[in-house]
């Protein structure tokens, strides 16, 4: 189709879009300013067919343009993680006075119906920053998380960035606790929920810069049931309003 | 005997992990979390070195009778096979 111009977590650069599908989801995020492209992303039928192999959630039968949708995604991480402190936390993340919350689990745990929780509770006060795969990049010292245009089924994001306060694993349960844990209980859990490279330069940026985001972020585990109860336990713990138990 | 190529230890969080890296990734997508005596194993078998040799580098860091060492030298010697990580 047509080379376009985008700018994704503060990342400006050209991609050869293959689908409407792409264009389309990515249109929130064209760039028309005057910062000149970091890398141009051209995703060929190998890059397709390598995504559609990997894919073992929708049994590799999807058409091409949702595989080309992934390609540009991964090579967007891969740059992103070489040149700028960047990369992908499988999570849903959520804006509140100005600070964002990450909440992460394996896919079909209730990452995102926690989020909409949050969203219920606090209505407008709650922004969804992304609902799937947001990017998070180290900015000085601090770490922001950055809306992408890879929004998850619902396509709830938006393109901001935000601090992040807190990332916070979610497993399901009758009742609701939640408790404080050490980056080495997040570490297998974040390395789940992000692209590991394959070489070894590349994996230990990205090891160095989890290991950074483990001890500057507070870090929780909620066991919780579906209630505004759980939301409401998650997000004063959380955010610090109430001190945990 | 030796660690296979493409292995990398680190330790990150208080954690000992191994990754694969390079062409290893396409057999082994996972992460392996070790204790530190089997940190200090793994190293050791990233040169190519006999079962007594392992067992040395464990007493040299650690107080135990030989006997213990090297059950436990056995043992994870005997994992890693059945994970089939050595050569």
């Amino acid at each position: 189709m047509a080379v376009k111009r985008y700018k994704i977590a503060d990342i400006v650069f050209d991609a050869d879009v293959k689908s409407k599908y792409v264009e389309s989801l990515c249109e929130n995020y064209a760039y028309s300013g005057d910062t000149p492209p970091a890398f141009k992303a051209d995703v060929t039928k190998s890059d397709i067919d390598f995504e559609r192999e990997k894919d073992d959630i929708n049994s590799q039968n999807y058409p091409d343009c949702y595989y080309e949708s992934l390609a540009l995604f991964r090579k967007l991480c891969n740059y992103a993680l070489k040149n700028a402190d960047g990369f992908v936390f499988h999570s849903s993340a959520v804006e509140v006075d100005g600070m964002a919350y990450l909440f992460t689990a394996p896919s079909g745990t209730g990452k995102s119906t926690h989020a909409r929780l949050w969203r219920e509770m606090l209505g407008d006060k709650a922004v969804m920053v992304n609902d799937d795969k947001p990017m998070i990049r180290l900015l000085g010292e601090k770490f922001f998380v950055y809306g992408t245009p890879w929004m998850g089924k619902h396509a709830l994001g938006a393109p901001i960035k935000s601090e992040i306060k807190a990332i916070c694993i979610i497993e399901q349960a009758k009742g609701n606790s939640i408790k404080r844990i050490s980056p080495h209980e997040m570490l297998f859990t974040a390395l789940n929920q992000t692209i590991r490279p394959d070489s070894a330069e590349d994996m230990d940026k990205l090891l160095s810069l989890l290991e950074k985001l483990l001890s500057s972020v507070g870090l929780f585990k909620l066991c919780c049931n579906i209630s505004r109860e759980a939301a409401e336990l998650s997000y004063k713990t959380m955010s610090g309003e109430e001190n945990e138990n | 005997m030796k660690i296979k190529d493409g292995f990398m230890l680190r330790k990150v969080a208080d954690s000992f992990i191994v990754v694969a890296v390079g062409d290893r990734v396409k057999e082994f997508n996972g992460i392996i979390n070790l204790n530190e005596t089997s940190a200090l194993l793994w190293r050791t078998l990233e040169k190519d070195v006999t079962e007594s040799q392992l067992v040395d580098a464990l007493l040299s860091e650690y107080d135990v009778d030989r006997e213990v060492a090297a059950k436990d030298v056995a043992l994870f010697i005997e994992k890693l096979k059945e994970a089939n990580l050595l050569l």
